[in-house]
């Protein structure tokens, strides 16, 4: 019993001791870390939060907007429309999406910067208000950064990750754009005060950037990144962005995003006994590639724009839409699906809807930039119409049916 | 105030909601391979927090100690576009993980892009800090003059 109560106060004795080390080493951590106060530099403070946060929820609201629309032309809900005019509305609308995502990583990096010394602040946690914020903060971050660094490792088709990229970069949106929404709503108070004071308290000027001097890094990093990588839409600043990530070389003066070799048809697609089927309410009519080529031949300069945010502008020729319907008994204004040679991989069917049918700009292109179209470009026929996806504009047709 | 507030608030709840009941459309169907998407978003924050943010401050700080004056804010700007370029230029470089290099994508050479672009930018810190070093000059010789003839 004696010793059984010695081993007990030993064991206590060794505990207490254990615990006082403890708190000592983390009253020494706590020395150590920075104190919120002792972050002095011009970009600490609401008036620069505000001001970078504000052009950060811009950029998000860009690419929200932007984003949902890429997604609805391409599941369209019954209610949904998109227009086929102007033809570069579907280029500038996704070249917005992607550039202003490219923007918006300096301004995230800085807008947290900005706010870096709360993390510092003690108590961590002061009331049950102050912890829901602090942790809807850790979302809202974590969506931001999710989406940006998922959204620049898919313009450069690098996928370190084991999901389908399109599905989860739309999930997170919702929750970012979400989640910005309530943290503006929750930080109306102080956004306003910090935009709308009058005269800003004077500032010390430090060893490091002013406030302005910070907010205008902040401005120029945002506008050099996108300059360096706007080439990828913009045709004036093709030589300008150095870290566009496409390049001039494309077949017949277009980059190719999916090769035949690829789309495994290059067997296929160059078949003598390749025939064009057409399947309307009248019944199924064939084209072999000669007799497509003694149909009304229309040229259109068309872009092609792909989500990934590059365009090109192209010269096409071809049988126009309404031309080809009216060809197979069919009318202009019905929705065509539109099925390829290929198939393997998620885009071999796309269906074109009626306002892009009956637009005589909408063609069953045969001709690319004055040359019989490349095998990669689609050879014998492919879709173009304006203002779509470039994942919708199907390559290697084999079949279109009027739904 | 109030009712702008609200009117934000209750949209923005509404989509946080429905991205949430989006991605369990994706991740639960997926557990336990989903556990690494719940990796990355949370990955962002704690990356930013505890090694750029830092290494930011650090360098920042460094620079404004080591650096004469004129020379300061040029460079700081420099080195803040140098990380942001080399964060764009990151999924083109490193390409472990990327399909292969098709006509016309990721085709280029992104190397020789970073590097120019980069020169592009140092260069206009060098002009800007000799701009401001001549300026600098100009005033105090100026100062002098002035106080040689008084």
């Amino acid at each position: 019993m004696k010793r059984l109560a010695a081993a007990w106060r030993r064991l206590d004795a060794r505990v207490t001791a254990a615990h006082a080390k403890v708190a000592d080493q983390a009253r020494a951590v706590e020395k150590r870390v920075p104190k919120s106060e002792q972050f002095k530099g011009g970009a600490h403070g609401e008036r620069v939060t505000a001001r970078v946060g504000s052009l950060l929820g811009i950029a998000f609201l860009i690419c929200f907007v932007t984003g949902l629309l890429s997604h609805l032309i391409q599941h369209p809900p019954e209610w949904f429309f998109w227009p086929s005019r102007p033809v570069w509305l579907y280029r500038v609308t996704q070249g917005a999406h992607v550039l202003s995502g490219i923007a918006a990583i300096p301004l995230l990096l800085a807008k947290l910067w900005s706010v870096y010394p709360k993390l510092f602040e003690r108590p961590l946690v002061r009331s049950v208000p102050h912890a829901v914020e602090r942790l809807s903060i850790l979302v809202l971050s974590g969506a931001a950064f999710f989406e940006l660094s998922l959204g620049l490792l898919n313009v450069a088709q690098n996928y370190p990750w084991n999901f389908y990229f399109p599905q989860v970069h739309y999930a997170v949106a919702w929750a970012a754009i979400g989640s910005i929404l309530v943290h503006v709503a929750v930080k109306l108070p102080v956004l306003r005060r910090a935009l709308t004071r009058e005269r800003a308290p004077v500032q010390q000027p430090g060893p490091g950037l002013s406030r302005r001097g910070f907010l205008a890094t902040t401005g120029l990093a945002a506008g050099v990144a996108v300059l360096a990588t706007a080439g990828a839409t913009v045709p004036a600043l093709r030589n300008v962005s150095g870290l566009s990530w496409r390049s001039d070389k494309g077949t017949q003066k277009l980059p190719v995003n999916r090769t035949a070799v690829a789309a495994q048809v290059t067997r296929v697609a160059q078949d003598p006994g390749w025939r064009l089927s057409v399947v309307t309410p009248a019944g199924t009519r064939q084209f072999t590639l000669a007799e497509l080529r003694a149909l009304p031949q229309t040229t259109v300069d068309l872009p092609i724009a792909c989500v990934e945010g590059w365009s090109q502008m192209a010269t096409w020729r071809g049988i126009s839409f309404p031309d080809l319907l009216r060809a197979s008994g069919s009318s202009p204004g019905v929705d065509v699906r539109v099925s390829s040679l290929e198939k393997t991989g998620l885009y071999g069917v796309s269906v074109l809807p009626g306002e892009h049918t009956a637009d005589p700009l909408t063609l069953l292109a045969l001709e690319l930039n004055g040359e019989v179209l490349n095998l990669d470009h689609g050879y014998p026929c492919r879709v173009i119409a304006p203002s779509r996806p470039g994942v919708l504009q199907t390559k290697w047709v084999a079949r279109l049916e009027a739904l | 105030m109030k009712t702008a507030r609200i009117l934000l608030a209750l949209p923005g709840l509404a989509a946080l909601a429905y991205g949430i009941v989006l991605f369990l459309d994706y991740a639960a169907p997926a557990w336990p391979d989903s556990v690494t998407t719940l990796v990355w978003i949370g990955g962002g924050p704690i990356v930013n927090d505890a090694v750029f943010a830092p290494l930011a401050g650090v360098v920042g700080l460094l620079l404004t100690r080591v650096l004469p004056r004129p020379w300061r804010a040029p460079v700081q700007i420099g080195a803040v576009l140098t990380a942001v370029l080399g964060f764009l230029a990151f999924p083109l470089l490193w390409r472990a993980y990327g399909v292969p290099p098709k006509p016309g994508l990721h085709d280029g050479n992104t190397w020789l892009g970073l590097l120019v672009t980069l020169a592009a930018v140092w260069s206009a810190v060098l002009v800007a800090s000799v701009v401001r070093i001549v300026r600098v000059r100009h005033r105090a010789a100026r100062k002098i003059r002035s106080r040689a003839r008084s």
